[in-house]
């Protein structure tokens, strides 16, 4: 059963959005997260919500899994929204509470806080949600790829990646035996409070250990038996490449910055 | 030359660390001494020998993932210890390990099958012909978009071969390849093994201490405590089947009940490898009585 888990939040799907390049999804995603610290006024705000709409409808992704990402973030957004609301000083006063004022302007800059925040989860789940986290990889080692000049390791942090990737089913299934295997020798996980519970972690966390330092080692050698050196000289069997859809999607981020600055400037 | 691997005086020591009573010692051990051992192209080699009798040693020195102390070990007609050819012994001479675990690099089954000839530097186009010819070769092409985690032992360990014949090397050395399958991932791998070197002339070197593996093979190599034991066909070997024993090694079943029936007294041939040969022999008994 443990062997069924999906890693990361990939929403399976066939959609424009899923098909798109893992690259210009991902600085797409980064120009859009930027432009949501640019906008300031109910005009664009309103834009920008309504593009993220429109991308989101595109993706076929159910609301239901966007809405998931906010959930866990639900404390933070409560926080924010009332630390704003009672720390902005404005001169519209609606109410005094002991030390603090709440002002017209806090309530306001509370609300643009709050939205900001949640476009910014909704946008960065829907590229994780349209991308398997084999395209990111590739995606970000292409990405980090001119920044190598100034030691940026990017083909080892794409390798590290997939590794990790490749191994948290391994390492899952092998936490489920050792935790079997201890129950199976008196071990009590369920009863006691938090340190007893913590406590008795310890006996499936080191032979953990032990094992992923082994396997580590056999890795490491399996790779070098076959010819790893690192990234340099390296092919590789996929490569990406943009197509037709690509670069109108490259457009419709242009336009979308274009038309961001227009309306600031206008209004 | 035609040999694929051919070693001469080769000798490999090295310091092992270990603790008795709080204390830590350290001591050099030789796992390997005098190894002369040759290998001929296209031929299927079993190697023998029970655990720490220096066999995976040699498996690695194959790969120049080790070198040797002393003595010299060519393969492909490179000397492993010059460092400049390190590369091209090791697209020539591909490994395969116990753990199918632990070779596997990738996410996706056809992606780590591109993993070898990826770190070759070849051509994108040239690598997906590979990688859909070796899957094929395997019989693996069904699971080609799989994850390997939701393969069985005996389907990653021909997806790990499969790798290793992306990189078209001459020699496939492979180190206990079925010692965690259970009967079926053990028959499919064996049978993969010995379909490659039958039809695609593969030099194969299988390490291992099953001993049906090895009946097939052109010749066997018993190593104990890093000596060449024993050499010779299957044949000449399991006939010797008190001296195998006192290596620690078993013969396969069908050689046992043999030895064993000649004890008893009944006139057996003592080189019987097969269940096949076996039941001609025991017919051959039945009419003459």
């Amino acid at each position: 059963m443990i062997r069924d888990i999906t890693i990361g939040q990939y929403y399976m799907v066939d959609s424009p959005i899923h098909r798109l390049d893992p690259r210009l999804k991902l600085i797409a995603t980064f120009v859009y997260v930027i432009c949501l610290f640019a906008i300031n006024d109910i005009y664009t705000y309103s834009f920008s919500i309504l593009v993220l709409a429109l991308v989101i409808a595109a993706s076929k992704v159910p609301l239901k899994f966007i809405m998931r990402g906010i959930k866990s973030i639900f404390i933070i957004i409560i926080l924010t929204a009332i630390i704003n609301v009672l720390t902005t000083k404005g001169t519209h006063v609606l109410y005094e509470l002991g030390w603090f004022t709440v002002t017209m302007e806090g309530v306001h800059m509370a609300a643009k806080m709050v939205i900001r925040l949640i476009m910014l989860i909704v946008s960065s789940s829907l590229l994780t949600l349209t991308t398997t986290p084999i395209q990111l990889t590739d995606g970000i080692e292409y990405l980090l790829k001119p920044f190598q000049k100034i030691g940026v390791p990017s083909h080892e942090i794409a390798m590290m990646m997939t590794i990790a990737l490749r191994f948290i089913p391994t390492l899952l299934d092998e936490t489920d035996k050792i935790m079997k295997a201890q129950q199976a020798r008196g071990a009590d996980f369920e009863t006691g409070g938090l340190m007893q519970k913590a406590k008795s972690l310890v006996p499936i966390l080191v032979p953990l250990f032990i094992s992923a330092f082994r396997r580590a080692d056999e890795l490491a050698m399996a790779m070098e038996a076959r010819c790893y050196h690192g990234g340099d000289n390296r092919t590789r069997m996929n490569t990406m490449v943009l197509q037709k859809t690509d670069y109108y999607a490259m457009a419709v981020v242009c336009l979308f910055v274009v038309c961001i600055f227009t309306i600031m400037l206008v209004m | 030359m035609g040999f694929m691997v051919k070693s001469k005086n080769l000798k490999y020591e090295y310091v092992r660390t270990f603790e008795v009573n709080n204390e830590t010692r350290t001591e050099t051990f030789l796992a390997l001494n005098n190894v002369n051992i040759d290998i001929e192209k296209g031929s299927f080699i079993a190697i023998l020998g029970h655990n720490g009798s220096g066999k995976s040693t040699f498996a690695k020195q194959i790969n120049a993932l080790i070198t040797p102390t002393e003595g010299t070990l060519w393969v492909n007609g490179y000397d492993t210890k010059n460092e400049e050819f390190i590369w091209d012994i090791r697209q020539s001479a591909g490994m395969v390990f116990q753990n199918p675990d632990n070779q596997i690099v990738a996410t996706i089954v056809e992606e780590d099958v591109a993993f070898g000839p990826e770190n070759l530097g070849i051509e994108p186009s040239e690598i997906r012909k590979r990688v859909d010819s070796v899957l094929k070769a395997v019989g693996m092409s069904a699971f080609k978009k799989y994850a390997p985690s939701k393969l069985s032992g005996g389907q990653k360990q021909r997806i790990a071969i499969a790798g290793v014949l992306a990189m078209q090397p001459k020699c496939i050395v492979l180190d206990e390849p079925t010692a965690m399958l259970d009967p079926e991932g053990r028959k499919d791998v064996i049978e993969t093994i010995k379909r490659l070197n039958r039809e695609e002339g593969i030099t194969t070197v299988l390490i291992t201490h099953y001993m049906d593996e090895t009946v097939e093979a052109d010749k066997v190599i018993v190593i104990d405590n890093g000596v060449v034991a024993m050499e010779g066909t299957p044949r000449e070997i399991f006939v010797q089947v008190d001296r195998l024993k006192s290596y620690g090694l078993d013969v396969p079943q069908v050689t046992e009940v043999a030895y064993n029936l000649r004890k008893q007294g009944i006139n057996i041939p003592a080189d019987i490898l097969t269940p096949e040969e076996m039941v001609s022999a025991v017919c051959q008994l039945k009419s003459i009585i």
